[in-house]
């Protein structure tokens, strides 16, 4: 684990930084679409496999900061990147407003609710309220990236765009284990009354990291937005986050494991689109097969510095 | 009135429809704690299965003795299914840590839903007519036979069900291996006995409860269990989950919610609604209308 911290992470960064300029335009597309969808599962793991929340319903955020960017660049001219602020912002805020009446749910309740809320969401936008969403066929033709004057046109630029959106959400991630709320979070999840126990508010905590997962998600949609200069209701579907709940729990909630897992699950199917029909088929089997096999997870989460013999057998993950 | 009237048979109707699919939720969760995601494609799945049943075995045949023996088979194929489901992807979960469980479930969903689109295929099939299309008129308010039946054979099936669980041995050991399974083994109940009996009956119900799809909407397609799955667990919630006579009422009661919204505000907005009542009742009773108040379990 740590050879992989500490090697692995920089020849990560490094091949995909130079990725682009190897593949043609299809296979730059489904390395942008790696890249977003890394986004939304690692903003999903905050809430999901850090904080031990059963969220099933991601794509809502995802598809607002989507949706936000679309109607700000469509309805009001705003340049793509001037949006960002208020497509981190607004999905933040629905978060927190969304997670305060909810978080105290039991697990599986919590789960069926969050279910709710992207069905909600999906219905809103097919039936077009407020005459902003477009209806069934969403928003199209937005505007490319410009940057300082410069129109980036090119898929290259959407490719580094979502590359520093991933290195940014990566940089919060290990931001956020080393610090007191990564930490509070984490007691939460083993144990959610010895952490309130010893003083962690872990309401205040659970909806911080909704919160945050919802602005990470968020700016994952901009870029998505800005990759297909088009967003459409299904996109955000929540069989959408049945897949990242599962790409998560798969994974084992690390950063390779949830990586690992996206590109399984998005681009293993480019590789082998000969086998279309059977994609779903063959992940359900394999979804099944690594929960008899490694239960908490392909590559499990490991937490900060804590000696072997302090981790009792099973309590991680539960 | 005539609306009203009118959107109350409907209700009625969906709302048997929902409670037998959401018995099959709620037993399994009862025992295991376990959502089996897969219950709603297993009802999809039963759809087909009777689809087929009705043109390779039983040639087409629509007498009544053809019908009742259509509805056994599905349900017989279902039991089986089950069985083998719970045997190959929850058995071995069963002392992993709960996500690991929910994700072998989304994975069995995955498994039965795009099995159907692969022996069936994509597109909408048509059900069969097995029972006579005869409608009666009461000023208005237009029944159908298929409706009565629905009804009838659900409210049926669920006394029924209500009766083995209160009245007999074998449901004396389901209750108790819902309360505690531990305890129920050492009380000498053959736990593993009792999860392969409720995915016997939680399936067979659900076969019912697909056949019964077909028969009332005619289309069915390899992804409709989800939405059926979907809000058949949703009627489990609202009852309680867990809780059998709790399913049968969330079935009704969101059966009628649903026929209201179609009938007063509109049917696009149906599944917001649903779920705005489902969100609406947890963060005011979080263990649904019948279910007990339990402490959070450290």
């Amino acid at each position: 684990m740590n050879n992989l911290n500490r090697f692995g992470l920089p020849v990560f960064i490094l091949v995909m930084a130079v990725l682009p300029y190897t593949l043609n335009e299809r296979w730059q597309a489904v390395a942008i679409t790696f890249l977003v969808f890394s986004v939304v599962a690692l903003s999903q793991d905050i809430v999901l496999g850090k904080s031990g929340m059963f969220n099933m319903g991601q794509a809502l955020f995802f598809g607002m900061g989507a949706y936000t960017t679309a109607i700000l660049n469509n309805h009001f001219g705003w340049p793509i990147v001037a949006t960002i602020p208020l497509a981190i912002l607004i999905p933040a805020i629905f978060g927190i407003l969304l997670a305060g009446p909810i978080v105290h749910l039991r697990g599986d309740y919590l789960l069926v609710v969050t279910i709710g809320f992207n069905i909600v969401f999906v219905q809103v936008l097919q039936n077009n309220l407020g005459g902003v969403t477009g209806g069934p066929n969403g928003i199209f033709g937005l505007d490319s990236l410009k940057i300082l004057g410069a129109n980036l046109t090119s898929q290259i630029a959407v490719y580094y765009f979502a590359f520093v959106v991933l290195l940014l959400t990566l940089w919060v991630m290990s931001n956020l284990e080393k610090s007191k709320p990564g930490r509070a979070l984490h007691y939460l999840r083993e144990d959610q009354l010895a952490a309130e126990s010893i003083g962690i508010n872990t309401r205040v905590y659970k909806i911080f990291a909704f919160g945050l997962g919802a602005g990470i998600a968020g700016l994952a949609g901009t870029v998505f937005a800005t990759q297909y200069a088009a967003v459409s209701p299904e996109a955000f579907d929540f069989i959408q986050s049945v897949l990242f709940f599962s790409i998560v729990l798969v994974g084992g909630s690390s950063i390779p494991g949830v990586m690992l897992g996206v590109f399984v699950m998005f681009v293993v199917p480019e590789i082998f689109r000969e086998f279309a029909t059977w994609r779903y088929f063959v992940f359900g089997f394999a979804m099944i097969l690594a929960m008899i096999l490694r239960p908490r997870g392909i590559v499990p989460a490991t937490f900060g510095k804590i000696p072997k013999f302090l981790i009792k057998g099973g309590s991680h993950g539960a | 009135m005539d609306i009203f009237l009118q959107q109350l048979a409907n209700g009625l109707t969906i709302g048997s429809m929902f409670a037998l699919v959401a018995l099959g939720y709620t037993m399994v969760y009862g025992v295991m704690k376990l959502i089996n995601f897969a219950h709603g494609d297993m009802v999809a799945a039963s759809a087909f299965v009777g689809l087929t049943i009705y043109t390779q075995v039983m040639g087409q045949a629509t007498s009544l003795l053809a019908v009742i023996v259509i509805f056994l088979l599905t349900a017989l194929t279902m039991a089986c299914v089950g069985v083998i489901l719970e045997r190959l992807a929850y058995r071995p979960l069963r002392n992993a840590p709960r996500l690991s469980a929910v994700v072998s479930a989304l994975g069995a969903s995955l498994v039965i839903q795009n099995g159907i689109m692969l022996v069936w295929g994509p597109r909408m099939r048509i059900f069969p007519e097995l029972v006579p299309q005869v409608y009666w008129d009461f000023n208005g308010v237009v029944i159908s036979m298929i409706q009565v039946i629905i009804l009838v054979l659900s409210l049926v099936l669920m006394l029924a069900l209500y009766l083995f669980v209160e009245k007999t041995r074998v449901g004396a050991a389901v209750r108790a291996a819902s309360i505690d399974q531990d305890a129920a083994r050492l009380m000498g109940i053959n736990v593993n006995s009792i999860i392969a009996l409720i995915f016997i009956i939680g399936s067979s119900l659900g076969a019912v409860g697909g056949l019964f799809i077909g028969l009332y909407y005619r289309g069915i397609t390899f992804n409709m269990g989800w939405q059926y799955g979907l809000y058949a667990f949703i009627a489990a919630i609202l009852g309680g989950i867990g809780n059998i006579p709790g399913a049968m009422i969330g079935g009704m009661l969101l059966g009628l919610f649903n026929a209201f919204i179609a009938g007063y505000v509109s049917s696009t907005w149906a599944d917001a609604f649903t779920f705005i009542l489902l969100i609406l009742i947890l963060i005011v009773r979080p263990t649904g209308i019948l279910g007990e108040r339990v402490a959070e379990k450290v």
